[in-house]
């Protein structure tokens, strides 16, 4: 069976090819897996000239989904992008490398309010961190006004039909959370009943929970108020001057996406120089700017254009990595999580 | 003449309905803005983008290979499948044959796309184009087969019987009498798996390999930073270009005759 | 006598295998890349799921007990009977189309085709992004509801189960379309011009010659569209609202973000059975009733001899 399958496989993928008709020369490659529109294509190109090799990105839009992949042994990457919490499982599990800082010079200029207020990965054994983002509230200040940065806004039933949070239970369950005023890692289960009956009451205002189409629905009208990430607003906002945000005085979340490699890796010099090159301030502005997240590197700022330099979200102040808080994963307690959401989907 | 006034009627509503979105993404793709839902002026730099992103082309490279490799699989063994489901519909194998045929179609595509990566890794087989390929040729495989079949409903094996009769072979029979016979049947299957293949999201991403990303995969991934505008430029020159392609093969064949 | 027998045997053999050669490429096939890998995840419902994401050592029936709580019935029903809404309006949209293609010149009828399907080989997510711009609260399709004071003031056309439906719809009906033109192409219209003759109203002909007619396309649109309607969840999550969840949706967020691949693989199973039983009940049906069909002709065909 084995060989029927590897003869039906090759005879197929001779086709491929054939339709392809792409020989390249045999330079080096480094496959990298990360999220899409992440990084600044003309960067990549000039590593290519510089290391004279060849990148091939491969694209993923789930943490969950590139981890089943990577775990199921089939993937033939040299580098991936995970955000903290799921290269913490993946280091316990032995998916990646432990880094090796003397091939990572650049490292010296990672932020250190970052890495000691924040990071879960502190020490940088596994894991670069490479974009920072934060959730905040996104709305149309010409039709609402100024409103106080608060959570509350999604109690306004005003505004009912005209608003969304996130489809994400970490993130929606956390926005309650905060405020209630407990932490968005709670286990307890008082707090997270709170929670509950806290977004039930903002579900009945809500237009829906949703991680796709709100940035279409606040630049297009539809929606006036949404629960969004940093970065990925930001990009809306740079064509729409009548919306504005605000983060919650009671606390927000915060993630980050990082660099590791596998330990499947066949390329783990290119990788590492990889990590090196983007991560120089020089290049670490470029993908700022591209992004509109914040990359943690002390001295970016002064590669980056006039209008954005003082942007507070995307060049994130020493004291907002105190006040926000990152989303830890929680082992088996995230079946309490699980359930909670369950009970929040379902309830009229 | 009610009745068939009515289904024109119908037939034109379905039109509207089916166009009404497309004119709505074809204005999007001239609109300047990126997000889509307000006009902010008439611009062509989706279009001006979409020739300067070589991620993207490739994509659509890739996802014409796999659906036209997929279609020409799943069409050849479909079709086969159809004639002895419809031919021996009475046998026991047919029963298992049909069940077997009709179970693809009950599997939600995240099970079926773990299922297959489980697989190709446990065979060591090395994911790329080529298990993409296989892959969608098994989802098609079911909605070709039951096209088909739709299509031999009452089929007279009296006509074979009297081929034979007049001394053809199997393989005249089947060029010249099957095949003619079924081929609306077969084109519509034939599109069907197409489309299929051309959408699918879920299936490609997990037996997907290094350099097999997909237009689907790829447009899916765009999305978290808002909607891909570059697509509706993308979807525009695509309709462009087939509608192109069926008009000049209509011309061809005309000549002919 | 005895010649012919031996003839009949040999041709019978002749016939089993000609059967089976032309059975064993989607038998092989399905059997590789279909049932092996099923059976493979099927297997993993059975085992207990561990908290990283992987798939714990030990064997466990609760995840079963789990998937057959209460709070699943909702999602459910709600994933029934939109999946079926959807199905009847393909249908009743479909058939017309089918029956108004087929009757046309058979030089158009690709064009025909081509022209409805065309629409899907766009992108599946800029479709569902032009819908929201035609759904959009404010804009011109609302807007023109309003002023005819079809809808009120706080009736939204996007985010609900309304919008799931029109759009699946949108998606699933060319896939209705094909199968019942294939059945419908080689219906015999003249049949429909008798019964007109005899005295049928053209609906009446329409209903009682034409649907059994093609009733094969029938069953495979209503199979081609209520399965992927019973799986889907890209939809529900991108025009549903708060409430629409399905069951598809269950699925995917369990084999994600939850990272518990042993509920969505039992949640599957249990999806699987649930659209097995109508379909291999009209499948039975439906061997049961050609069985009767084939032994009344034989008979007749007996007693002229």
């Amino acid at each position: 069976m084995k060989k029927i399958l590897k003869y039906v496989a090759s005879a197929v993928a001779l086709c491929a090819a054939i339709a392809m008709c792409g020989c390249g020369p045999s330079k080096p490659v480094l496959n990298v897996y990360m999220w899409s529109d992440y990084i600044d294509l003309d960067l990549v190109k000039e590593f290519e000239q510089k290391y004279d090799c060849k990148v091939v990105i491969d694209i993923f839009d789930s943490n969950e989904f590139m981890y089943s992949k990577l775990k199921a042994g089939g993937a033939g990457y040299d580098l991936i992008q995970p955000s903290s919490y799921m290269a913490k499982i993946m280091y316990e599990q032995k998916m990646i490398e432990k880094l090796d800082h003397s091939k990572l010079p650049s490292l010296a200029k990672i932020n250190r309010a970052y890495l000691d207020n924040l990071a879960i990965d502190k020490k940088m054994e596994y894991s670069v961190p490479y974009m920072i983002g934060f959730t905040c509230i996104a709305y149309n200040k010409d039709k609402l006004g100024k409103i106080p940065d608060t959570w509350a806004v999604f109690g306004d039933s005003k505004l009912k039909g005209r608003m969304t949070m996130l489809n994400d239970m970490r993130e929606t369950i956390g926005a309650a959370l905060l405020f209630k005023g407990h932490s968005i890692n709670t286990t307890d289960e008082k707090h997270l009943e709170e929670a509950k009956k806290q977004i039930i009451e903002w579900k009945r205002n809500l237009a829906k929970f949703d991680n796709e189409v709100y940035k279409v629905g606040i630049r297009s009208g539809e929606f006036q108020v949404v629960q969004g990430y940093s970065g990925d607003l930001f990009q809306v906002f740079a064509e729409a001057p009548e919306l504005t945000w605000m983060c919650p005085k009671e606390g927000f979340t915060m993630c980050c996406d990082d660099w590791a490699i596998p330990v499947t890796a066949r390329n783990k010099e290119l990788a590492y120089k990889f990590i090196d090159f983007v991560m120089t301030p020089q290049n670490a502005a470029r993908n700022i700017e591209f992004t509109c997240f914040t990359c943690p590197v002390d001295g970016a700022k002064e590669f980056v254009s006039e209008e954005n330099r003082n942007h507070p979200g995307m060049f994130i102040a020493d004291e907002m990595y105190k006040k926000g808080e990152i989303i830890q994963d929680l082992g088996a307690d995230n079946a309490k999580y699980i359930k909670v959401w369950d009970e929040i989907k379902l309830a009229k | 003449m009610k009745s068939r006034y009515t289904s024109l009627f119908v037939t034109i509503f379905v039109m509207v309905f089916m166009y009404l979105p497309i004119v709505m993404l074809v204005s999007q793709s001239f609109n300047e803005s990126r997000y889509g839902g307000k006009w902010m002026g008439f611009s062509l730099k989706w279009y001006e983008a979409l020739f300067r992103d070589s991620a993207v082309i490739n994509a659509t490279v890739n996802t014409l290979v796999v659906a036209f490799a997929a279609t020409v699989i799943s069409t050849a063994v479909g079709t086969c499948a159809a004639w002895t489901l419809n031919k021996y519909r009475l046998s026991r194998l047919q029963s298992a044959h049909y069940v077997l045929v009709y179970a693809p179609m009950c599997v939600p595509d995240v099970l079926m796309g773990i299922s297959l990566l489980l697989m190709f890794v446990s065979m060591r087989v090395d994911l790329g184009i080529a298990t993409v390929i296989l892959a969608h040729a098994t989802f098609c495989l079911s909605f070709v087969t039951f096209t088909v079949l739709a299509r031999l409903q009452d089929f007279d094996f009296n006509i074979i019987q009297a081929a034979q009769d007049l001394g053809a072979g199997n393989f005249r029979i089947f060029v010249k009498i099957v095949l003619p016979l079924l081929g609306p049947g077969i084109a519509a299957g034939a599109m069907m798996a197409f489309t299929l293949s051309m959408d699918d999201f879920v299936v490609t991403f997990f037996v997907g390999g290094p350099g097999s990303t997909t237009l689907p995969v790829k447009v899916y991934s765009m999305m978290k930073h808002g909607p891909p505008a570059i697509i509706n430029a993308l979807s525009v020159v695509f309709m462009a270009l087939t509608f192109t392609v069926a008009i000049a093969g209509q011309f061809l064949t005309r000549k002919k005759f | 006598m005895a010649d012919d027998k031996s003839n009949f045997s040999a041709r019978a053999g002749a016939k089993r295998f000609t059967e089976w050669l032309f059975t064993a490429p989607s038998l092989l096939w399905l059997a590789v890349f279909f049932v092996i890998p099923s059976l493979l995840v099927f297997a993993i419902a059975f085992k207990t799921a561990d908290p990283a994401g992987g798939i714990g050592p030990g064997w466990t029936l609760d995840t079963f007990a789990n998937v057959l709580r209460s709070d699943y019935v909702s999602v459910l029903w709600r994933t029934v009977w939109v999946s079926c809404a959807i199905t009847a309006i393909c249908l009743l949209l479909g058939i017309p189309v089918g029956y108004w293609i087929a009757q046309q010149r058979e030089k158009y009828r690709y064009w025909l085709l081509l022209v409805i399907i065309i629409p899907l080989w766009t992108n599946f997510l800029i479709r569902i992004f032009a819908w929201r711009v035609l759904l959009h609260p404010d804009g011109f399709l609302r807007s023109a509801l309003l002023k005819l004071g079809i809808i009120s003031d706080d009736v939204f056309l996007l985010n609900n189960l309304g919008a799931v439906i029109t759009v699946s719809v949108y998606t699933c009906l060319p896939f209705a379309i094909l199968p019942i033109y294939a059945a419908a192409e080689k219906f015999n219209f003249s049949l429909i011009e008798a019964a007109r003759d005899l005295g049928a109203s053209r609906f009446k002909a329409f209903v009682s010659i034409f649907i059994p007619g093609i009733k094969r396309g029938i069953y495979t649109a209503i199979m081609v569209v209520f399965i992927p309607a019973m799986g889907s969840y890209a939809i529900p999550d991108l025009v549903g609202g708060v409430d629409g969840e399905m069951l598809g949706n269950k699925i995917a967020i369990r084999a994600s973000a939850n990272r518990n691949l042993p509920e969505a693989a039992a949640l599957a199973a249990l999806l699987s059975v649930i659209i097995s039983v109508p379909v291999l009940l009209v499948f039975l049906k439906q061997k049961g009733v050609l069985k009767n069909v084939i032994n009344i002709r034989r008979s007749s065909g007996d007693s002229t001899k």
